[in-house]
């Protein structure tokens, strides 16, 4: 009944996602054979990292929508993961869906309230949560091991996050995380291409019109919210994981702002973008220390590419790289 | 019950600051539709620019005014020359592109003059006076002195004069505006200047009050946002009178039991309230 | 069939649409009047956007008013907007499915009700084609085919030819002119163009300032000395 165009559409879209799901596989097979220790634990940030970024560009490229909280949630999801591990004992996996659900719902109720406001006041709670969440890690720290709410333990008898049992060293935790982040790309693929992307697509177009069609704004844009911050709980356990533990006083609202900034660099419409967000936020600043550039210098940087990227590069800089490519092809073509 | 009153007094030293910073912002939003996110970096530069120009001893009046123009000159710049750039984007877009010049400014201020925090002791910190148990330096007076008169400045310049009119005007149809021959050019330098001058000044007053640190100080910024939320982005006397609500907020909180680590969270939790008790606020354009 | 009775409808002190009274039975009617009259009004309070003062609209028995946009849409009520709405980043096909994900319909039916409101749009050439390169009259009849999905009922449409040439506000007319015996749903067509609506409603109602001004049979309404007065300046 379809028309061949639409069929071969469809095809091409479910080798995009399957190609999609092999090269982050293939990158985290591989790598690890051809990289220094130091360089698999940034790179394992790295990926992890793209997680995030994946959500916020999300929100961004699909909705508009700017939120400036996501290293915060990344913060909350990691939270819940060490609490649940040293606490319940649970395993891996069970840590990362709870930390990813719970930054998820965290998410949600933190976007209800301000999606009934102008957009830019959404930035704004974000922004706001962001500096809370900065106040009050910096104060509680995150769970290592002891009894009571906060699980806080000192000294000596501090516990890290077991690894799960298939992925005890570095290399292959670097390909478990890499497993995780193509689960993630697919799950929010799928949503694109179904039908939460054709109706964020109309809210995108128009409230009034995505109304006209039976959309129910609201609740779209509200499981976009949970979504991101799912990829951040997630995003947060595995950073958890990869270190042991995570420290209270590196979660400044900066460093919310300074993802945000980066989605947006890298391509807040294609999953390639987040893979550079993830590599610009983590890896780009150790090469630059490494080649001994100051990292503030990165950071002057950065601001100067993310005004570039809003005014002549509104797709990032994976849609740049995209359109070069498909002129290229296009002349190679008789 | 404890006395209050050092504390609310002291709220109010730095609750001045957050009005002043609140009003800055909504000026500029009111008449270019823009929420500018670098204000506190823009204050931060000023800041080790005083900094600096006291270390070579200028007097503190050349080493402020220094200080102020240049917050002004990157103000300035960014709007003649950047923001025009993204003038046909949505507000959202438009007021992200100052977030690029925060990160911009505050790499380029942690990067020059370092990261390590200093103290930006002001000659007039030797002397004070002594008001109801507090003791108020010179610069804490002065500071509320300038934020007053300053803040009375604008009010009378938006409410008495022609420039001031037509950025009332902008801030409604800006389109429209410039077809009735406003000069639009005219009042939007006139806005970043004025915008870019609070934030010198407010730089000035939070590095004496607070520490002199580029990225503490950029963000201190977010709680005079918790005021632009609070006047709806648009009043000025709610904006101000809720900066100062929220430094004094802050400066009390300390008496609370077992708050005392989470003190400075209080302008987050304030802005967050205001937020969800509106649910009728400015619908989604 | 629409039922209208003692509608108003007024922004503060401004009465937009005033003690309305209509029956509109034809497969396709027409809605036409002067500029103000009420008319994207009336399509605005059919389709939710706009609360009622007072009074009451019946589609087809059932009572309209208490239901809120999603609702009118599941029942069957289908509109489209003064300028067109397609979705530049969807294909055509996505366009219209995505107006299906919304009303209840036969999972396994999806791709035959999207193909079948393609086909009498003609847009089938260009179903993978996305909406940022469709020119404005591939855009009109996209708008067309949006609202045949999901058992439309009640299909509003608002000056869909504007922007259009003759040929193809023929190609325009003759699909809308079809709609009610192909999906069974009724047409309220809005459009200053007056052969459009003489060519294809047989029943029209004219506003002005709100109020009825007549409603009949097109062309003894379109005689109207009245109606020429106050909208054909005859």
């Amino acid at each position: 009944m379809t028309p061949d165009s639409i069929r071969r559409e469809r095809r091409a879209t479910r080798l995009a996602l399957l190609r999609m799901v092999l090269v982050v596989l293939a990158i985290g097979t591989l790598v690890p054979w051809l990289v220094n220790a130091y360089w698999i634990k940034t790179l394992t940030s790295s990926l992890a990292l793209a997680i995030a970024a994946a959500g916020v560009a999300l929100l961004y490229g699909q909705l508009g929508l700017v939120s400036l909280c996501q290293y915060a949630l990344l913060g909350v999801g990691g939270w819940v993961a060490l609490r649940v591990s040293h606490g319940l004992h649970w395993p891996f996996e069970a840590c990362v869906l709870a930390g990813g659900l719970s930054a998820g719902v965290v998410g949600m109720l933190a976007g209800l309230p301000a999606l009934r406001l102008k957009g830019l006041y959404l930035a704004l709670v974000t922004l706001m949560l962001a500096g809370g969440f900065q106040v009050v890690i910096s104060a509680t720290g995150f769970p290592d091991g002891g009894a009571g709410f906060l699980g806080r333990i000192s000294g000596s008898e501090r516990l890290m996050l077991p690894r799960p049992a298939i992925a005890q060293d570095d290399g292959p935790y670097f390909a478990y995380v890499a497993a995780w982040l193509a689960a993630m790309l697919a799950l929010l693929e799928v949503h694109r291409r179904t039908r939460a992307g054709r109706s964020w697509a109309l809210i995108r177009r128009g409230e009034a019109v995505a109304e006209g069609a039976g959309v129910n704004v609201l609740l779209y844009q509200t499981w976009a919210f949970g979504l991101a911050g799912v990829c951040a709980g997630v995003a947060g356990a595995l950073l958890a994981g990869a270190v042991g533990l995570l420290d209270g006083r590196a979660f400044a609202a900066s460093e919310s702002v300074m993802l945000f900034a980066l989605s947006l660099i890298g391509g807040a419409y294609h999953w390639v973008g987040a893979l550079v967000a993830g590599l610009l936020l983590r890896a780009v600043p150790s090469l630059l220390v490494d080649l001994g550039v100051n990292g503030y210098l990165a950071m002057a940087f950065f601001g100067a590419a993310l005004l570039h990227a809003l005014i002549t590069a509104p797709r990032g800089l994976v849609g740049q790289w995209l359109a070069a490519l498909q002129r290229l092809l296009a002349k190679g073509r008789p | 019950m404890p006395d209050l009153l050092p504390f609310l007094i002291s709220g109010l030293g730095v609750g001045a600051v957050y009005a002043l910073s609140g009003v800055g912002l909504v000026v500029l939003y009111r008449s270019s539709g823009v929420l500018n996110f670098a204000f506190g970096a823009l204050g931060a530069v000023a800041a080790y620019v005083a900094w600096s120009a006291l270390e070579h001893e200028w007097p503190l009046p050349l080493a402020a005014l220094a200080a102020v123009a240049t917050s002004v000159a990157i103000s300035l710049a960014y709007g003649r020359l950047l923001a025009p750039r993204l003038a046909e984007r949505e507000t959202t877009v438009r007021s992200i592109g100052t977030l690029g010049l925060a990160l911009v400014v505050l790499g380029f201020t942690e990067w020059f003059w370092g990261e390590q925090p200093r103290r930006l002791v002001l000659p007039t910190d030797a002397g004070a006076i002594e008001f109801a148990d507090v003791r108020l330096t010179y610069t804490r007076v002065l500071g509320l002195a300038a934020a007053v008169s300053m803040m009375a400045a604008v009010g009378l310049l938006l409410a008495r004069t022609r420039i001031g009119l037509a950025m009332r005007a902008l801030a409604d149809q800006r389109a429209l505006s410039a077809i009735l021959g406003i000069r639009v050019l005219q009042v939007d330098t006139a806005a970043w200047v004025i915008s870019g001058a609070f934030a010198g000044v407010c730089g000035l007053l939070l590095a004496n009050i607070v520490r002199l640190q580029a990225t503490v100080l950029t963000f201190l910024v977010i709680p005079a946002f918790a005021a632009a939320i609070i006047g709806r982005l648009s009043s000025l006397p709610v904006t101000v009178a809720a900066g100062l609500a929220i430094g004094m907020l802050e400066a009390v909180a300390v008496l609370v039991p077992g708050f005392s680590p989470f003190r400075t969270a209080t302008p987050f939790l304030i802005a967050l309230l205001a937020i969800v008790l509106w649910r009728d606020v400015s619908r989604k354009a | 069939m629409i039922e209208i009775r003692g509608l108003t409808v007024a922004f503060g002190p401004v009465t937009v649409i005033d003690a309305l009274d209509a029956v509109l039975d034809a497969p396709v009617c027409g809605l036409i009047g002067p500029n103000g009259a009420g008319k994207t009004t009336l399509v605005n309070l059919l389709s939710g956007f706009v609360q009622a003062r007072a009074g009451e609209v019946d589609v087809r028995g059932t009572p309209l008013l208490g239901m809120n946009t999603a609702r009118r849409v599941r029942f069957g009520l289908r509109r489209s907007f003064q300028t067109e709405q397609v979705v530049e980043d969807l294909s055509v096909w996505d366009n219209v499915q995505s107006m299906l994900d919304h009303v209840p319909h036969p999972k396994d039916q999806a791709d035959v009700q999207v193909h079948r409101a393609l086909g009498h749009a003609g847009l089938l050439d260009c179903a993978a084609v996305p909406g940022a390169e469709l020119d404005l009259f591939r855009r009109r009849m996209v708008e067309v085919a949006k609202a045949l999905v999901g058992v439309p009922r009640l299909i509003l449409f608002d000056e869909p030819g504007a922007g259009l040439d003759e040929r193809e506000s023929r190609v325009l007319r003759d699909a809308i002119a079809a709609i009610p015996d192909a999906f069974g749903a009724q047409v309220l067509l809005i459009d200053h163009d007056v052969d459009l609506i003489a060519a294809i409603c047989t029943q029209t109602l004219v506003l002005d300032f709100g109020r009825r001004l007549a409603l009949g049979a097109t062309r003894a309404v379109l005689d109207d000395p009245a109606v020429r007065q106050a909208y054909l300046g005859a």
